[in-house]
């Protein structure tokens, strides 16, 4: 299979983790191997305090990659160009190799719910978040690095699949796509899907970066927990992208129960083996 | 307009918040007033706005949701009052924190200010006891250690500036206190219980007595500090913008006895404020 390169030939950064507090010291202290570093952005908004000072040492020494969890570009409220403006200071101050969010909303009404809501994906609903994001890429300058979010319910009012809107969008508001592989099994696992299928649909040449986590299996459904490491199923999932990318920078997620850094370094790590041509022993993959 | 099926999304959006917020979960945010004013036939036919899945009936779906509100915000509130927590039991934390949560959701995109109001909260609807008494203190103390954490950076006066400024300047030299200070005048000696605590120690809840407290930031590491009374008002004053002579008037002059005594402990009080950093400028002006 031809790979493809993504159209604003952002980099592939190689292999990093998100960056967490427990770490801070670690890694200032002994500037461990990582390609590079994803920052929540919200968690370094509105702070002057420690987190931005080890954020700043830390920059000098890596590339980070900005990645936000409140942008709320399907909500129906006004666009918070205040929001933006401090997006682009924290975007400035750490030279951010890109700027991200969530194919999703997180509140209305003036209010935060802080997680990621689906939108239906319905026409009117692809031409409200193709518009919005046109109007915060143009005020940030920059494409728009939008993540699929491991959604668990399904609106009745949806006319097309998930994968098909997230495509429309990426072409039709030209913007850049971050596609988390574990959220698209998830997903596929809580809505019936063939993960497969989601994959096959994405635009590729729109895809700058790909996510990887552990999520906790409920049986009736799964949740997006990033407590644990990768399953086989999302490693054969990440390697089909990787055929189909030629490479992408690609980052572990762990958010809860966070272990030691050594312990983030190794699971990463594993992803090299995919983008070194190996495959993972035939497993079929959940549809 | 049918909302949720032909493009009513910001009635959608508003009645899923309605549902997901409510604080006993999706069932009663489906029948809250709120949600049924949005989309009234939710409540009796909730299939026509949200999909079963094989597994999970639609109400269930949105409670994962309903779920995930509460303990994502309630997450926050347990690691910013851990000892407060601790003080009154992790069951009554939680009720308290999910009561307040619903009357007080977040308006911020960043999580740092979500709990601002809680103490003031707390005070107005926790029963009244000694150790709910205590507690809110102590929640007013962790509250203000969050403040700091966050607060803007400012370079403290060095010895060498704060040795300059000579008792001829008195008169007419303001000090800048710290943004990252905060000054607390509490109704129980919440810093020593919580000091207690903190080494492992089991306290009684002490009867109330006035305390007074200063938090603050030095570099990036966050104190709290037991003040007297009368240091407690000078801070007050200087921090109001009073000039430094008025400020040592208004709060020590004429109750400290001799002038010697009077400048040997303000020597000490300053000494002890500018090894803190809380003071980071000095300017004249009227």
């Amino acid at each position: 299979m031809t790979s493809i390169p993504n159209r604003w030939r952002l980099p592939d950064l190689g292999l990093g983790v998100g960056l967490r507090t427990q770490h801070f010291r670690h890694i200032t202290e002994r500037w461990p191997a990582m390609d590079w570093f994803e920052i929540l952005s919200e968690n370094f908004i509105d702070t002057e305090g420690r987190p931005l000072h080890y954020l700043d040492q830390i920059a000098e020494r890596y590339p980070i990659v900005m990645h936000g969890v409140c942008l709320s570009v399907g909500s129906t409220d006004p666009v918070d160009f205040g929001f933006l403006d401090k997006l682009a200071a924290l975007a400035k101050r750490v030279r951010a190799k890109w700027v991200g969010d969530h194919i999703c909303w997180t509140g209305v009404a003036g209010l935060n719910g802080h997680d990621l809501y689906p939108v239906p994906y319905t026409e009117a609903g692809l031409r409200h978040m193709v518009s919005r994001v046109k109007i915060i890429q143009d005020y940030l300058e920059r494409p728009l690095v939008l993540e699929n979010p491991s959604t668990y319910l399904t609106f009745a009012a949806s006319s097309m699949p998930e994968e098909e809107f997230i495509a429309r969008l990426a072409v039709e508001a030209d913007c850049a796509l971050l596609l988390d592989v574990n959220n698209v099994y998830v997903t596929c696992r809580n809505h019936d899907l063939d993960p497969v299928a989601y994959l096959d649909a994405i635009p590729y040449q729109h895809v700058v970066q790909v996510h990887l986590a552990g999520h906790t299996d409920n049986g009736t459904h799964c949740i997006d927990t990033h407590d644990g490491r990768v399953i086989d199923e999302v490693w054969q999932l990440y390697a089909r992208v990787h055929e189909r990318t030629g490479g992408r920078a690609t980052l572990l997620e762990w958010d809860a129960n966070i272990p030691a850094f050594s312990v983030l370094q190794q699971e990463v790590k594993k992803a090299a083996r995919f983008r070194n041509g190996e495959r993972v022993a035939a497993k079929r993959v959940a549809a | 307009m049918r909302p949720g099926v032909d493009g009513g999304l910001q009635t959608l959006e508003r009645w899923m918040q309605a549902v997901v917020m409510h604080p006993e979960g999706a069932t009663a945010g489906l029948r809250s007033q709120p949600a049924r004013r949005l989309i009234p036939r939710a409540a009796s036919d909730l299939e026509t706005i949200v999909l079963p899945s094989k597994a999970l009936t639609s109400v269930e779906r949105l409670d994962i949701y309903a779920h995930m509100y509460y303990a994502r915000l309630l997450e926050v509130l347990v690691a910013e009052y851990p000892t407060m927590r601790q003080m009154i039991g992790p069951r009554e934390f939680a009720a308290a924190s999910r009561r307040f949560i619903a009357r007080n959701p977040s308006r911020s995109r960043t999580l740092n200010r979500l709990s601002e109001k809680f103490p003031d909260y707390l005070a107005r609807t926790l029963p009244k006891s000694n150790r709910n008494g205590l507690a809110v203190d102590v929640a007013r103390i962790e509250r203000a250690m969050e403040d700091v954490f966050d607060a803007p950076r400012a370079e403290p006066l060095t010895a060498d500036e704060f040795a300059a400024i000579g008792a001829d300047q008195w008169e007419r030299v303001r000090l800048t206190l710290s943004p990252a200070l905060r000054l607390l005048k509490l109704r129980y000696p919440a810093n020593d219980y919580m000091n207690a605590v903190r080494s492992g120690k089991k306290p009684r809840i002490p009867r109330p007595r006035a305390s007074f407290a200063i938090v603050y930031r030095r570099g990036f590491q966050v104190f709290r500090r037991e003040q007297e009374p009368e240091q407690f008002k000078l801070l007050t004053a200087l921090a109001s913008g009073r000039v430094l002579a008025v400020a040592v008037r208004a709060s020590v002059g004429g109750r400290s006895g001799s002038a010697d005594r009077l400048a040997a402990r303000l020597g000490a009080w300053f000494r002890e404020w500018a090894a803190a950093g809380i003071f980071t400028g000095a300017g004249s002006g009227k």
